[in-house]
């Protein structure tokens, strides 16, 4: 079957009830996305399906065919002179220096990410509400939900200048 | 506490190499191999992190290119407290060097760079804080005589900055350092240490420097064990036990190997795992095998805490002044029983490793922070000598000291060496919970003697599990009586004329060990909830009988002026917000003052962290911003077992096998925190750990000044103390 992950075509081999991560982790080499619990509840393997953030761990792949898969790899977008240009939440956490061990990380930034888009400019507590369900174990909430604030800040900005 | 004898490197503990063309300089610092109990006295006296192989020399290493590159390998272990980039930060700064010119290397074992303490116990910047300055300002000084012989001009006029030697009289001249390093040199070793910057100097130390790690975990690129992948791998899984009491008794392959893509199954004395191509399949095999195990003697929750008892086995004293005992034939005495439960670590990258055993040599990538301790171990397994064996570690998805324990990486080992292909062992959440070493239950009664508002007398006795023990050579355990993991922070540290600690340690049927802070949050739980009682006994406020018992001393001093400071900042002198109430606490720990305040509501019988503020002074801070993101971490794990975190056993089998019946706090229950960083030292202690240790008991006296209940067990819980 052909998956399109991050704007690319793979052909996985995988049987059809596998869940997705394993397959992006061990059969596709994308580490990105990370495996913390297996029962969708810590939400470190959170991707995008056609841009709706969804538990990687528990969505066996046969229903991906022609979806739109986004992980932490695609995030950030690659310009026409090969330069990484991070998301704004990727800048945002980096600014507001966010991750500490960061295997939650990919996870609260596709979290974060997706909201942005439904809500470009959250209050405090729908950020609080939207991130309710990524755990960290570091402890970094009180900075994740800074980063997001100023994401969303950063967003408004390049969406201003086009 | 005692100051650490400042230990000054000698000429012969360094190592310089011109390496091979166009490798540069290498200067490498060795710290020797001193006497068994050197070590040992110095690693307690720190309350410092296991010795995972003491014999073991700790060395660093700094590397020069050609192109000015300066690589710092460093054998600590980065698991999301900043280590790479607060002693790069260390190092750079005598080296005279641009932070942009530094790249920081994860050290492995065999890389002349064994470390013997392995990664924790917040010592990592303590430890290495002076050897680190030393070696640089030494490879700085190194470079000084070679550009000088290469330039004819006197040493002492070349000045060193920014990675370049430039002269006072002649602003056209300037030599870089890789410069200095491409010529064949002949490096000179300078006969004493050089005099090392005064705080006043530091550049690089005490600046808020972005980690040198994030920008690789943002792109979600950064490699942990879990992610190691090297071709023609497999992946293994073993057989686990029923309870965790049980041995294995007997296994048959069963019908293990009539699952698609196994490659091999291994039966071995006492274990019983698989290899196949996938991971699914792994797991899948490992479920088909035929085992019969022994499930030895079944153990519930009560009996657990009625091992866990003051006053049960002997009792060990570990802190005496005055005498405790006489004070409390007479006046007013009050006492008090605290308990906290056994708790996960629950770090979100569980248990993993890739090892590559072949016929010579054994490779092993693991999220680990005690590499050669796991060396070791490996090297034993497979019975070969350990200079065979190498240790890589990886970047670690949370530590919180569970990371020491080497069981998945020496199944990787057993697996491959069966096998014949490098083989992945990643722990299930499961088995991460069920399968490891926990945080020890606690039980404490403390009682004091109250005279006009003082307190007389103030005994503390402790219960904990084990937590260095079981890492530990078991000569020591005898020697030591007393595991100072399970008293870490259990010393009462006011300044009362008669006081005592006392340390029971029983033997549980359930593994127990390292944890963020070992015996710190616990033991500042019962001391500080418990000086609230006293205060509220005295009819005092809580921050005004504390400031009055404080030791008149140094530590004293820097005692009050942090909960001065702490007052200040929380408002503690004006009323708290409506339906809210504050509470206090205090901890000394390596060294490091934590004072803390929470600001909490009751609604429907939950308790709501609304607000913490911190102060904390680690002596001298390397990286403000990092050292607030510890702080901040700290509070908010610590919160969570304050609220939250909590597992019994039934049946010798641990009630909690993934997050759905073992929750943590999440966003919507984490607290703004407010950090106040105070330095008033010239050298750094630990960042760490300390901070966690006085959140419970700030969240349990705010619940008690705002309610009147006094909750004496973890997890805090209205209506059940």
């Amino acid at each position: 079957m052909d998956l399109d992950i991050n704007g690319q075509l793979y052909q996985v081999t995988e049987l059809p009830d596998r869940p997705l991560l394993w397959v992006l982790r061990d059969e596709l080499g994308l580490i990105g996305t990370k495996y913390g619990c297996g029962i969708a509840i810590c939400g470190v393997c959170t991707i995008h399906v056609d841009g709706v953030p969804t538990r990687s761990c528990v969505l066996p792949i046969s229903g991906l065919e022609g979806r739109r898969i986004r992980t932490i790899e695609g995030l950030a977008t690659k310009g026409t002179d090969g330069e990484i240009k991070l998301h704004p939440v990727q800048q945002a956490f980096l600014e507001i220096q966010v991750p500490q061990c960061s295997w939650c990380m990919s996870g609260q930034m596709m979290t974060a990410a997706a909201v942005l888009e439904e809500n470009p400019s959250p209050s405090e507590e729908e950020i609080k509400r939207a991130l309710n369900n990524n755990y960290c174990r570091c402890g970094c909430y009180f900075r994740v939900r800074q980063a997001v604030a100023r994401a969303a800040e950063i967003q408004a900005e390049e969406r201003a200048d086009g | 506490m005692a100051e650490r004898k400042k230990r000054r490197l000698s000429r012969r503990e360094f190592l310089i190499a011109a390496g091979a063309a166009g490798a540069g300089l290498v200067v490498a610092i060795r710290l020797g191999i001193p006497p068994v109990r050197v070590r040992l006295a110095e690693f307690l006296e720190a309350s410092a992190g296991p010795p995972g192989s003491i014999e073991a020399e700790a060395t660093a290493w700094f590397e020069i290119d050609p192109g000015g590159r300066v690589r710092i390998y460093i054998p600590k272990t980065e698991m999301g407290q900043g280590v790479h980039t607060s002693l790069a930060q260390i190092a750079a700064e005598e080296l005279e060097i641009d932070w942009s010119q530094v790249e920081v290397v994860q050290a492995g074992t065999g890389q002349g760079l064994d470390d013997p303490i392995g990664t924790g116990a917040s010592n990592s910047v303590s430890s290495l804080w002076q050897p680190l300055r030393e070696a640089g300002a030494v490879m700085r000084e190194i470079l000084r005589l070679e550009a000088a012989r290469q330039s004819g001009h006197p040493a002492a006029d070349l000045i060193a900055q920014s990675g370049v030697f430039t002269l006072a009289a002649d602003p056209q001249f300037q030599i870089t350092y890789g410069q200095v390093v491409s010529s064949a040199g002949e490096w000179e070793i300078p006969e004493e240490v050089p005099p090392l910057k005064a705080a006043n100097e530091f550049q690089l130390i005490g600046q808020p420097l972005a980690r040198v790690d994030l920008r690789a975990k943002v792109l979600g690129q950064a490699e942990y064990g879990f992610d190691k992948r090297l071709p023609g791998m497999a992946y293994g899984a073993v057989a686990r036990p029923p309870t965790l009491n049980s041995s294995l008794k007997q296994a048959n392959i069963g019908r293990a190997n009539s699952v698609p893509g196994v490659i091999d199954v291994v039966i071995q004395d006492g274990f019983a795992g698989v290899v196949a191509e996938s991971r699914a399949q792994a797991i899948e095999a490992v479920q088909a095998l035929d085992t019969t195990w022994d499930e030895g003697q079944k153990w519930d929750q009560a009996d657990i805490e009625a091992m866990v008892r003051v006053g049960i086995g002997d009792g060990v004293v570990i802190q005496k002044e005055g005498n405790v005992r006489q004070s409390f034939e007479q006046g007013d005495i009050i006492q008090a029983e605290y308990r906290t439960p056994l708790a996960f670590h629950a770090h979100l990258e569980p248990q993993a490793a890739l090892a590559d055993v072949g016929a010579e040599t054994a490779t092993v990538w693991a999220s680990t922070q005690s590499a050669g301790r796991l060396r070791r171990l490996v090297a034993e397994t497979l019975d070969r000598e350990e200079d065979s064996v190498v240790v890589m570690p990886t970047y670690l998805g949370g530590g919180f000291g569970r990371k020491i324990e080497e069981k998945a990486a020496v199944e990787a080992a057993r697996l491959s060496q069966a096998a014949g292909v490098p083989v992945h062992v990643g722990w299930t959440r499961e088995e991460d919970f069920l399968h490891g070493f926990l945080r020890p239950p606690t039980h404490h009664k403390l009682r004091a003697a109250l005279s006009a508002g003082r307190i007389e007398a103030m005994e503390h006795q402790q219960a904990s599990g084990e937590v260095s023990f079981p890492f530990l050579p078991g000569f020591l355990k005898t020697a030591l009586g007393a595991d100072f993991g399970a008293w870490r922070g259990a010393f009462i540290q006011y300044g009362i004329p008669h006081r005592q600690t006392v340390a029971y340690l029983p033997s549980l049927p359930v593994p127990t060990g390292w944890w963020r802070g070992l015996g710190l949050m616990a033991n500042i739980f019962a001391v500080e909830s418990f000086m609230d009682e006293l205060a509220a006994a005295a009819g005092e406020d809580p921050l005004t009988f504390r400031l009055d018992h404080l030791p008149r001393n140094e530590l004293g001093e820097r005692l009050r002026r942090a909960m001065e400071t702490a007052a200040d900042r929380s408002g503690w002198g004006s009323p708290a917000p409506a339906s809210r109430g504050r509470g206090i606490a205090l901890s000394v720990d390596v060294g490091t003052i934590a004072v803390e305040v929470a600001e909490v509501s009751v609604e429907n019988s939950q308790i709501r962290v609304h607000q913490v503020t911190a102060v904390v002074d680690p002596g001298l801070v390397i990286n403000p911003d990092g050292a607030r993101a510890q702080t901040e971490g700290a509070i908010t794990m610590g919160l969570s077992s304050t609220l939250v975190e909590e597992v019994t056993v039934e049946g010798s089998v641990l009630q909690a096998a993934n997050f759905n019946r073992y929750p943590l706090l999440s966003m919507a229950d984490a607290p703004d925190i407010d950090v106040v960083l105070l330095e008033s030292r010239d050298t750094p202690s630990g960042m760490g750990e300390p901070p966690i240790g006085p959140i419970a008991a700030a969240v349990a006296n705010a619940v008690y000044s705002l309610t009147g209940e006094r909750l004496r067990r973890l997890p805090l819980k209205l209506g059940q103390s």
